[in-house]
């Protein structure tokens, strides 16, 4: 692993060469808002561009997403010019009149100085009203469960991530990463009794033997025996009784 | 409707399996069977490996792919900016009239689907009405019945 040095907000940093620059930015203690980039994703970021900060390189400065910038010996990184601080509030004033009732956006605008934005609001009242479209649930769903359920569909305004033809999906598991990893919260899981539901689809959940709280959908148990040779005993017991 | 399973098979075995394929394929469906049969999309997923979610999602991206059947002419209104102001919502309100349909849609003799572009390139001609690929120009709500009549 190649070490370089690099400069952000005026002070020199060392980094991985290719780590990208809101990963930096984070272990030195500089704060880049962003929301659709998640560390555990590969494939995630660059579609929000919240994150956008000023890169200065060879003479030139550009606007990059700090997500998916690679770091560089020479680059300087610039997070809170007047610049990025214009930009950053249009593209925050944009989403906020597409996505009113998304709390993180809310609150994201508000710290950039935007209670309501000029635009008129949109309306809707599913999922979609949360979303930003911004893609990190069918990343995780293909990338980290490895079952790509879900896709993003249309394209442009109507961009929603969904399931085929907007039915149960046949291969989702009902494991609820596509949920936790979203930044808005927009997609609905909902737990009750021993039953989840999530993109249309009931799964049946698996109690533990221990404490009697139904902690993980069975379709999910049969999928980690099914791609990891995992002993099925070994569900038995939820991981707080473990 | 009954979908012809061996047209899709036989679709789906005239191409190389590769992933390259795909959108090709999806075009033949279309060019074959009037639309991206969901059917068709299940056996191009069981076949190479693909996750239904990415052919359905690319099933949607394209405006020349649709999920349902398409009518035998398909129409287009242009809405671009000359036709706009020549009239184009007119003549667009008034085939959906003569034809109890609306955008988007097709009627149920499958004879028309109804759609709007915009800018055909033709704004010399505006408001210019297309079906399948013959120009119809300075269309007029009362010539909407003429332009129509000639397809079966
Ligand atoms: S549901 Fe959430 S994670 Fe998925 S595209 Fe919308 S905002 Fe992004
Ligand atoms: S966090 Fe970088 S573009 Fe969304």
């Amino acid at each position: 692993m190649e070490k370089i040095k690099f400069i952000i907000d005026g002070k020199e940093v060392e980094a991985v060469k290719d780590q990208n620059v809101l990963e930096v930015a984070q272990e030195n203690g500089i704060y880049i808002p962003n929301l659709c980039s998640n560390p555990e994703v590969k494939s995630s970021g660059g579609s929000c561009r919240v994150c956008l900060v000023e890169a200065h390189q060879n003479g030139r400065m550009r606007l990059v997403t700090s997500c998916n910038y690679p770091v560089r010996e020479g680059l300087e990184v610039k997070t809170e010019t007047p610049l990025v601080k214009r930009i950053r509030k249009g593209i925050l004033e944009l989403m906020l009149a597409r996505v009113p009732d998304a709390e993180v956006v809310v609150e994201l605008a508000r710290e950039n100085g935007i209670e309501e934005p000029r635009f008129k609001k949109d309306e809707g009242d599913n999922y979609r009203y949360k979303c930003i479209a911004c893609g990190l649930c069918v990343q995780v769903c293909e990338e980290v469960v490895g079952v790509s359920a879900i896709a993003m569909l249309n394209r442009s305004y109507e961009k929603k991530p969904g399931t085929p033809y907007m039915k149960p999906s046949e291969v989702c598991i009902g494991c609820g990463a596509c949920a936790y990893a979203c930044p808005t919260g927009a997609i609905s899981i909902k737990d009750q009794g021993d039953t989840r539901k999530i993109w249309g689809k009931e799964f049946k959940m698996h109690t533990c033997s221990v404490c009697g709280k139904p902690y993980i959908p069975e379709a999910q148990i049969d999928w980690i025996v099914e791609t990891t040779g995992k002993d099925r005993s070994f569900f038995d017991k939820c991981p707080d009784c473990r | 409707m009954a979908v012809d399973i061996n047209k899709i098979d036989e679709i789906i075995s005239s191409h190389e399996r590769s992933e390259e394929s795909l959108l090709s394929i999806l075009q033949s469906f279309q060019r074959e069977l009037n639309y991206v049969p969901e059917e068709g999309i299940k056996r191009l997923s069981e076949s190479f490996g693909v996750p239904e979610s990415r052919i359905f999602a690319m099933a949607t991206f394209y405006k020349a792919l649709s999920l349902v059947p398409r009518g035998r002419h398909t129409i287009k209104v242009c809405m671009g900016t000359a036709c706009h102001l020549k009239g184009g919502g007119l003549i667009l309100e008034a085939i959906e009239r003569e034809l109890g349909v609306e955008r988007s849609g097709t009627t149920k003799d499958m004879r028309f689907s109804l759609e709007t572009v915009n800018c055909v390139g033709a704004c010399a001609m505006a408001p210019v009405v297309v079906v399948d690929n013959e120009y119809h120009g300075h269309a007029s709500p009362s010539n909407v019945h003429n332009i129509l009549k000639k397809y079966e």
